[in-house]
């Protein structure tokens, strides 16, 4: 019998998910056969930011996430800096790769041991208070103790998280959100005690993930070997690359690239289209490549059931995260699925922190990490870089000097999205098909899966709940100056 | 692993055994720890972006954050965190609702514009009606961040989601305290909450309902940057330089917080943090203001006069004698927060 789970709140993400399956029997086995995930709440940054000062795209877009706030300064950094025509020197470039890297750092250990353990781990008799009660106990989980074991690493990740943001604040002023990304580089100055308080800190950090992250990764694996069966999807990758190694960029720790048909392709932005035919945007916003992007709800759309906006390559359905980084840089490539999305992010984490340690004494205590420049009357820029959980892109156009138009889209909305045009299912939707579930009481099958993918919804925009009454926005048009 | 509440008896236990504690003071320990359940929390977000409570996790100063949830607080709902997702988690927060005298939080704005529909926290249930609903049997009220105090970035203008701060929702409720922040610093969440359970009332707040001891002091008053030169103030022209930055954007003398001695992200000492937004050479956004983002914007641009030049160093210098008055009230209010912060003068790094 067909029945339809609806997980609303889904917790332990950064914003607000609904993910809605529907199981059934198949081979004698309960499993899901459909999913549709919805995001549940609307901002409008984009429209916020017309008609401001475009240097404030820095400050503003980083308070679109809390737990990703560095990559969108950096891709907002970037952004700019290609509408402005400047490079930031050296010791600035080098400076927010070790602050967007702390950032990686704690983003995947909150990952891993405060937003998914609690899937695979049975707490009774470890925590038995609130939050970590009312809990779901299945018979396939961790117990004893192995659980033991991990949940006292889940309270020394706390502090190894901490650390990882207290690395990013002695170059950023503090974390969550930093002060110090501005348009042309870092407004620290690098000192060799900074260098050497950050070396201190990362050596802890990287003692960490090198003796209890990967092996807690490797732990999980081996207990749930059918995790590497689930959660597959379409099985496409697509990474934008980031960590700039030199000035222009062409050099990065994670080069950009795609994964399709079972090869490597090169990646090209230009094929970027977001479709919204399944969105509650008007027809305008669709099929346009994010450059040109338009943001204006229609919100009694026929047929829509979500406020992200369906970005696709080439209309093709990708999927973006760390196992997209790993494969196509050729780091990972044991298969696709849940877990290997679990275990490639680990292995990013020592990738990045063992990388980050080379970038300090690349460091010139000293020199300028400063470009000054002046903000051009007309521009267009692009800034790609990668968040924890996927690619992302800025997008802006300068008109006499303020923002008239700017566009983000985030790796969420990729891998959150709903069905395009063409009637394809987001990477979430796609790879939650055919996960067995248990208990439909319990269904904690459908929660490891949807958080392999790490998902971080105030990125991404929406509105309503499917099938709710549906209301009507109040549109702002883009281009209408804020303020003269 | 830290040590729950249970736990810690049995270690007392064993304290007493070694002869660290008289048995007449476990008796009192466990008197206390058994008759005051730990206070309980329902931590709503709405539209925000979780950064405030992100930001709690980096809490060290008075406790770290496994500390606060295992031993001092019973938190009953904090989506990230909490074991239980759908259904089980909304039925956590209604029982929880239902019994009076809890400490709400609030992260993140409420929209009210299309009915509260831009953001839904479970089934049916809106942030503004979850707020109205959880409010009616919360002890105190507790708005997190800018969001939740003042509206903040998500009501930046146009507004186009009609957000409001949880103050514009409930109107003049006498339960209520603003942390702002964006995010909020740890300490001063972690410490206000220190105060409401230790004292049973509302900490000492000022106009804007933040508490004094956080929110008290201009920034501009005890920043590293304000020294002068030969009698001279000693300005930043462009960002990356030494000096007062106030003519590239900083809005220190608009704001109120002890950023400049406290600073961010504290490390095992637990006492300063590493770093804060001026002392990256960034300028203060003013973040922890009502008028924020809007009134603070352009962020880079000096706003004393806006629309004209920044005055001439020298000018500028030769203050003296002006704004008296404010001042006067000014040192009263730095005095009153000296007297009720613990910190001593600046340290650490700058």
């Amino acid at each position: 019998m067909r029945t339809t789970i609806v997980i609303d709140p889904v917790t332990r993400i950064e914003g607000h998910l609904q993910i809605e399956v529907t199981v059934d029997q198949v081979g004698g086995q309960l499993q899901v056969v459909g999913a549709r995930s919805a995001g549940t709440m609307f901002r409008g940054f984009e429209i916020i930011l017309i008609g401001r000062d475009p240097r404030d795209a820095v400050p503003y877009t980083q308070r679109i996430c809390g737990v990703c706030p560095v990559p969108h300064a950096m891709a907002a950094c970037l952004t700019l800096e290609s509408a402005f025509g400047i490079t930031p020197p050296d010791n600035g470039r080098i400076l927010r790769n070790l602050v967007l890297g702390a950032n990686f750092i704690d983003s995947h250990l909150l990952h891993f041991y405060h937003l998914s353990i609690l899937d695979y781990v049975n707490t009774t008799g470890l925590l038995d208070q609130s939050p970590w009660i009312p809990r779901y106990t299945t018979a396939d989980m961790v117990s004893g103790s192995a659980a033991a074991t991990l949940i006292s690493h889940y309270v020394t990740a706390l502090e190894m998280r901490r650390k990882a943001h207290q690395m990013g604040a002695i170059f950023g002023g503090k974390l969550p959100c930093v002060g110090s990304f501005v348009v042309g580089g870092c407004t620290e100055q690098v000192t060799s005690e900074k260098i050497a308080d950050f070396r201190g800190l990362l050596s802890e950090v990287r003692s960490f993930i090198d003796n209890v992250y990967l092996a807690d990764a490797s732990t999980l694996a081996d207990r749930f070997p059918g995790y590497y069966q689930l959660g597959r999807g379409y099985g496409n990758l697509l990474a934008f690359g980031a960590f700039d190694l030199n000035a222009s960029g062409s050099s990065k720790l994670f080069a950009p690239g795609r994964y399709v048909d079972g090869a490597v392709a090169p990646f090209d932005p230009a094929q970027i289209t977001e479709y919204v035919a399944y969105s509650w945007y008007t027809a305008a916003c669709g099929n346009k490549h994010p450059s040109q992007g338009l943001t204006e709800p229609e919100a009694d759309k026929l047929g829509a059931y979500s406020w992200t906006k369906a970005p696709r390559y080439a209309s093709q359905v990708y999927e973006l995260g760390p196992l997209a980084r790993m494969w196509v840089n050729n780091q990972y490539n044991r298969g696709i699925s849940a877990m290997d999305r679990i275990v490639a992010r680990a292995q990013e984490a020592k990738k990045i922190a063992d990388a980050m340690n080379g970038w300090l004494d690349e460091l010139v205590p000293g020199a300028p990490a400063y470009q000054p420049s002046s903000i051009p009357g007309q521009a267009t820029g692009v800034g790609l870089t990668e968040a924890p959980r996927g690619g992302l892109g800025h997008w802006i156009q300068i008109s006499d000097s303020v923002i008239s138009c700017y566009q983000v889209v985030t790796p969420t909305s990729w891998n959150g999205s709903p069905r395009d045009d063409l009637g394809q299912s987001g990477p979430i939707e796609a790879a939650l098909v055919g996960t067995p579930v248990g208990d439909v009481n319990q269904p904690v099958e459908v929660l490891r899966v949807v958080h392999s993918f790490d998902p971080c919804l105030a990125c991404s925009v929406h509105l309503v709940r499917p099938g709710e009454a549906v209301v009507r926005a109040r549109v702002r048009q883009p281009g209408r100056a804020r303020r003269a | 692993m830290r040590i729950g509440r249970r736990d810690f008896l049995k270690l007392a236990a064993g304290a007493v055994a070694a002869g660290k504690l008289a048995p007449a003071a476990l008796a009192r320990l466990a008197e206390v720890l058994l008759s005051r359940d730990a206070p309980r929390v329902i931590w709503l977000q709405g539209a925000g972006c979780d950064g405030c409570a992100v930001s709690t996790l980096n809490s060290i100063h008075y406790a770290s954050f496994d500390s606060l949830l295992l031993n001092t607080l019973d938190v009953k709902f904090q989506s990230n965190v909490m074991a239980a997702a759908g259904d089980l988690a909304v039925s956590a927060a209604q029982a929880a609702g239902a019994q009076p005298g809890y400490i709400l939080i609030i992260e993140g704005a409420i929209p009210i514009g299309a009915a509260g529909k831009y953001c839904g926290l479970w089934p049916g249930t809106t942030m503004q009606q979850a707020v109205q609903q959880f409010s009616v049997n919360a002890g105190y009220i507790l708005a997190l961040g800018s969001c939740a105090c003042f509206g903040g970035v998500v009501a930046g203008a146009p507004n186009p989601t009609d957000a409001r701060s949880v103050g514009q929702v409930l109107g003049n409720d006498s339960r209520l305290v603003n942390v702002p922040g964006c995010p909020a610093h740890p300490d001063w969440l972690v410490g206000t909450l220190t105060y409401l359970i230790n004292h049973g009332r509302l900490p000492p707040l000022d106009a804007h309902r933040r508490p004094l001891q956080y929110f008290g002091q201009r920034v501009h008053d005890k920043c590293f940057r304000r020294h002068k030169l030969c009698g001279q103030m000693v300005f930043a022209q462009q960002l990356g330089q030494g000096g007062c930055l106030e003519h590239v954007g900083c809005k220190g003398k608009k704001a109120y917080s002890d950023c400049p001695v406290r600073k961010w992200n504290a490390g095992g000492g637990g006492r300063y943090g590493v770093n804060w937004c001026v002392g990256a050479g960034s300028p203060c956004l003013g973040c922890c203001e009502p008028g924020f983002p809007d009134g603070m914007s352009p962020f880079y641009v000096y706003s004393a006069r806006r629309g004209e030049e920044p005055r001439a160093p020298a000018r500028v210098a030769g203050r003296k004698g002006r704004g008296g008055a404010r001042r006067g009230a000014e040192k009263q209010r730095a005095l009153a927060w000296a007297e009720q912060t613990p910190l001593p003068g600046p340290g650490g790094r700058s």
